[in-house]
């Protein structure tokens, strides 16, 4: 009846299942976090953070493929020229549809409730007097200025731990405003202002870097930016040339 | 899968089956599908004018929806450098004529309806000839609708403008919305044009009669599609047609 | 029986017959230079030729000649102006353009036998991945070191765009053209499409967009991204125009063979094809047919207005004039992803099929076969938004389009569900198909997963844009519906050609292609990760690494591309002899001789049940 039914044991596809899943979650719960730019914002420290249970939850459903696979390959594969005799014939089996459509329903209202969770989260605003910074694109170069002081400059200096707007406008064509450190990104159109919100939360260097196609010199359109205490922040402003 | 019993033998050459003697029912079944089907793509096209038309008004981005800077009554020809324009000025443009617009849109409707009365009578009293001449009728009244059309297109407002790299004659959103359902209508009337002719010449060359008259019935559903579109359109672009 | 012997008797061969019999791919290309010389004549001596867009005028002008002369000459028109005088092709005439004893010439021309557009489409499909191969190529050998130092970036640019689009053309056709046409017919018993001369125009307009595509390289290029974006189109020169024109070209030729392949699926079944024992591959085409005559007209309609942008003035996305880019963005995403679900349908379809008659086994949950294809299909249509997260546009409607496009993981859970189930306690006959279906399903989870994150919001924020994204999309396109693609070539080569594909070369490619895979695009998913943008033509250092990664990759999968090319050519007339049934399988195109005659079936079949009984007494092999 067994050999008819061309069962065989499964012990191989669960170690193989469980060893994949084992690997899967410990490449996720390292990667991320090493691979991606170093975090300064809560916006970053979400994204990093969404990234690694994504590949949680991911990992054992990879390995789950996986293992099927190379199981599949050791237990059933036919090697030869002539065609296998026929195998049992499986056409439905509604217990494991449900059952499989069930767990990839489960998993997949967890990645959307996580989802739209982090995205409340990330959307939030604290509406405590952010600091305004307008945004301006165009080919090739990035240009900011904070209202009420009359300071524009290609370099983003953006003080500690307070919330900032960033109102994103273009001169030319759509470029994409992009806070590399910072998980925050929105397109800069041309005729229309986009806004986003940050706080950053580490002092130091940062990437600015445009992250729609806008042309020619797209590749070199970035800049640095700065974090710094909101002392050094006041005294970098007053050190600015004043624009009229 | 297996190989029962053989087909009785299928119809003669009809000139319309690729010559694979298909049965009449199926030739018959499947070009009113293929004409839905077309039909379905072109609603997509006509979604997609009206969509753009309703979105562009409301975004109505820098409040040009309506308006545009530039020069009114002067010709490329007036400015012939960018640098020696005075400042643009905002020009507002007003919306087009709708009894104009209707009267298109009751001409093409009237086509579809001799077309329709045409079919009808083909398959009550068979009589080829009358509708030949329905066909040549409808036709005419199709190039009315053309003309008045192309009179409708041209009357369209043009601004004048230029900026440093490009200057000519423009379109406000508006105008351009309204511009590309217009022309749509156009096309769609130069292929019913066509379409009449090619039943004119069929039914009075005997290839439409009163026991064939399935063609005469394709044609006229796409006919009562295009009619339905430009009254749709009509009543779309006449009663939405101010500043947002 | 007896019938049968008379229709042949009746087509007799036509001899001689007025020019609309000597039309081919020659005159076709003559007609249409000419045609575009005129256009381009006419336009000089009728336009004014002061104003900026008089070149972007003179150049749609000249490729809409094109186009025009290449219908005229290929004979497309012929029909409809017979039609319009009342002059319907007799039966001889109707023999004579299905490619009648009419031998290879058959191929250059506007033939309307199935067969004959599936094997022109196998040619079409073979040109466009060389050229966009060539050109991916180009581009990983510019990256490969920090610094623009192959091609300048202006050129860089418009490889981009151009490796971009012609990919893009050559994956949507790469399954549902060569055996939508060939053997999808046959699969349902019917004779031919339901509208042939349909088919061979569908073909041909795309051979006509191809020139048009051509053209945009030739003539300055496209520097602005595939996607065409607005306003940044605008700055790109004459070859914007050819752009657009080719697009225009290639959404009516998906439209009609859209409407063609649903009609003969509806009604061209033969007696006894019921909806449920359909092999399981026409449900594939028939989803993609279905979502890309929903799709493509978005796309005609978007790169219309910007020809009219570019020659007459309007403000259809020009924000000086009331216009928006987000026009175009949504116009497009609603073409551009169910655009990704038309490419992938066919390619699932026949890997159900691979799975189905190489395991010896019925596709598990037939049922639920059709059902992740059609739920995907309709999904497809509401998730476009999601291209758009980071653009600005409506803000609000984030969430809901991120429900949306997480929905589509459970009919794609249901895809692995289907095949796993299928060789499940299989006897899996380890042959070229099998094995590129293997290597799908481990490419396939990596692109699966890899778009869960980049639908949820919060991730898409630091990935969008970079080259996340584009190791994302190419592990779909490449990993996983190049592998179907080349699965379903091998499996349906021996019906076209009577011959195997060469098992020892094919195996060689797999292991070149499957491990490039890995190491172009993983690698490339790092560089993504550590914050490289898409789109970059020359890199800051500590992208190095990755990068150097990448373009090996692509130089594996490019040796392993070309050793299936080899074995593709050389098989063709001097593989192992495959009988008409190589792989015993039960569907309609095995019982047919091969090559299959003109009209497919001596005797029209009649069916009883579905083709996956592999139990019963097998037919001849």
């Amino acid at each position: 009846m067994s050999d008819q039914d061309n069962k065989k044991p499964l012990k191989l596809f669960f170690w193989l299942w469980a060893i994949i899943t084992v690997a899967g979650v410990a490449v996720s719960l390292w990667a991320p976090g090493y691979l991606m730019p170093r975090s300064m914002s809560n916006n970053m420290h979400l994204t990093i953070l969404t990234m690694v249970v994504f590949s949680v939850a991911a990992a054992p459903v990879a390995a789950g493929v996986y293992a099927a696979s190379i199981y599949m390959l050791r237990t059933w594969s036919y090697r030869g020229d002539d065609v296998p005799p026929p195998a049992p014939v499986i056409r439905e089996n509604n217990k494991v549809v449900a059952s499989w459509l069930l767990a990839s329903t489960v998993l997949t209202v967890f990645l959307l409730i996580w989802g739209l969770g982090a995205l409340a989260v990330d959307n939030s605003s604290t509406g405590k007097n952010p600091l305004v910074v307008d945004v301006t694109g165009q080919q090739w170069v990035w240009s900011f200025s904070y209202p009420g002081t009359h300071v524009e400059s290609n370099q983003l200096y953006l003080p500690e731990n307070r919330e900032v707007e960033f109102r994103v406008t273009s001169d030319d064509v759509t470029h994409g405003f992009w806070i590399v450190n910072m998980g925050v990104q929105v397109d800069a159109n041309p005729g229309t202002i986009t806004t986003i919100h940050t706080t950053p939360n580490r002092l130091g260097e940062f990437t600015v870097r445009c992250e729609q196609f806008c042309g020619l010199n797209h590749s070199f359109m970035d800049t640095e930016g700065f974090v710094v205490s909101t002392q050094n922040f006041n005294s970098w402003l007053a050190a600015q040339p004043q624009r009229s | 899968m297996s190989i029962e019993t053989t087909e009785p033998p299928a119809a003669g050459p009809h000139g319309e089956d690729g010559g694979h003697f298909l049965e009449p029912e199926v030739v018959d079944r499947g070009q009113r599908l293929g004409v839905w089907l077309f039909i379905g793509g072109d609603i997509i096209i006509v979604s997609a004018l009206l969509f753009t038309y309703l979105y562009l008004r409301g975004v109505n981005t820098s409040g040009h929806w309506m308006s545009m800077l530039g020069y009114q009554g002067h010709s490329y020809a007036y400015y012939q450098n960018a640098a020696n324009l005075p400042a643009p000025t905002l020009i507002h443009v007003k919306a087009m004529s709708a009894g104009f617009d209707w009267l298109i849109t009751a001409v093409t409707v009237v086509t579809a309806g001799i077309i329709w009365q045409g079919e009808r009578a083909l398959r009550v009293t068979k009589n080829a000839k009358a509708f030949s001449s329905a066909a040549a009728f409808a036709t005419i009244v199709t190039l009315v609708a053309i003309v008045l059309t192309v009179i409708q297109l041209r009357a369209i407002p043009e601004i004048f403008v230029a900026t440093n790299d490009s200057q000519g004659m423009a379109y406000t959103a508006y105008d351009s919305a309204f511009m590309a359902l217009v022309g749509s209508g156009l096309i769609h009337l130069v292929v019913l044009a066509f379409l009449g002719l090619g039943l004119t010449v069929r039914a009075s060359r005997g290839l439409i009669t009163g026991e064939k008259w399935y063609q005469a019935r394709l044609i006229r559903m796409f006919w009562v599609w295009i009619a339905i579109s430009s009254v749709v359109v009509a009543a779309v672009t006449t009663t939405i047609n101010t500043i947002h | 029986m007896t019938t049968t012997l008379e229709r042949n008797a009746t087509a007799q061969i036509p001899k001689g017959g007025g020019l609309a019999r000597r039309q081919n791919f020659g005159t076709a290309v003559v007609a249409g230079v000419v045609f575009a010389y005129l256009f381009w004549l006419i336009a000089h001596l009728t336009l004014d030729s002061t104003g900026r867009p008089f070149g972007d005028q003179v150049a749609t002008f000249t490729g809409l000649g094109w186009l025009i002369g290449f219908w005229i000459g290929i004979g497309a028109f012929n029909g409809p102006f017979r039609w319009l005088l009342g002059r319907d092709h007799s039966h001889a005439d109707d023999m004579y353009y299905a490619g009648q004893n009419m031998g290879k010439a058959r191929y250059w021309k506007f033939t309307t036998d199935h067969k004959v557009v599936g094997v022109q489409y196998i040619v079409v499909t073979m040109v466009l991945f060389g050229v966009g191969g060539i050109l991916a190529m180009a581009i990983r050998t510019n990256l490969i070191a920090p610094g623009n130092h192959f091609v300048n970036q202006q050129v860089y640019n418009s490889f981009i765009a151009i490796h971009g689009m012609v990919m893009i053309l050559a994956m949507i056709v790469a399954v549902a053209g060569p055996w939508g046409n060939f053997v999808m017919p046959i699969m349902i018993g019917a004779r031919d499409m339901a509208f042939p001369r349909l088919n061979a125009l569908s073909l041909w307009t795309l051979v006509a967009a191809i020139g048009l595509l051509v053209t945009t390289l030739a003539v300055g290029g496209l520097p602005v991204g595939w996607v065409v974006m607005d306003p940044i189109s605008n700055q790109a020169g004459i070859g914007m125009d050819f752009f657009a024109l080719t697009i225009i070209a290639f959404t009516v030729s998906t439209t009609v063979a859209g409407v063609n392949t649903i009609t003969t699926m509806m009604t061209m079944r033969t007696k006894g094809m019921t909806l449920e024992r359909m092999p399981i591959f026409t449900w594939g085409v028939f989803m993609a047919a279905a979502l890309g005559l929903y799709a493509f007209p978005y796309f005609l309609v978007a790169e219309s207005f910007q020809i009219l942008d570019r020659t007459s003035f309007t403000s259809f996305f020009v924000s000086t004039g009331g216009g928006t880019g987000w026009l175009q963005a949504n116009l497009f995403w609603l073409m551009g992803h169910p655009e990704v679900y038309v490419i992938l349908l066919p390619a699932v379809g026949a890997l159900f099929e691979i799975a189905a008659v190489m395991s010896r086994k019925p596709v598990f949950s037939y049922r639920t076969a059709v059902g992740s294809m059609a739920g995907l299909a309709g999904l497809s249509a509401l998730v476009w938004a999601h291209h758009m997260f980071t653009s600005g546009w409506a803000p609000t409607l984030g969430g809901p389009f991120m429900l949306t496009t997480e929905i589509i993981s459970i009919p794609t859970g249901l895809f692995f569900l289907v095949l796993i189930g299928t060789l499940w306690r299989g006897h899996i006959w380890m042959k070229l198909p099998t094995i590129w279906l293997f290597g799908f399903m481990a490419n396939f989870i990596i692109a699966g997963i890899t778009g869960i994150y980049l639908s949820d919001i919060p991730l898409d924020d630091q990935l969008h844009g970079t080259m996340f994204v584009t190791a994302h999309f190419h592990y779909v396109f490449v990993g996983s519906v190049l592998f179907g693609a080349i699965a379903a070539l091998a499996f349906w080569y021996p019906k076209v050609t009577g011959r195997y594909l060469n098992e020892y070369l094919g195996r060689i490619s797999f292991w070149f292609v499957f491990v490039g895979v890995q190491v172009t695009f993983l690698a490339m998913f790092v560089s993504g990760l550590r914050g490289m943008p898409r789109r970059y033509a020359s890199y800051s250092i500590i992208f190095e690494h990755t990068n150097f990664a990448s373009t090996i990759g692509a130089y594996t999968i490019m040796i392993g591309m070309i050793i299936l090319g080899v074995a593709l050519v050389t098989s063709w007339n001097k593989g192992e002899p495959s009988g008409p049934n190589p792989w015993q399988a039960n569907s309609l195109e095995w019982m047919v001789p091969t090559p299959p005659p003109l009209e497919n079936f001596e005797v029209q079949p009649v069916i009883t049940e579905d083709p996956y009984n592999f139990d019963k007494e097998m037919v001849r092999r």
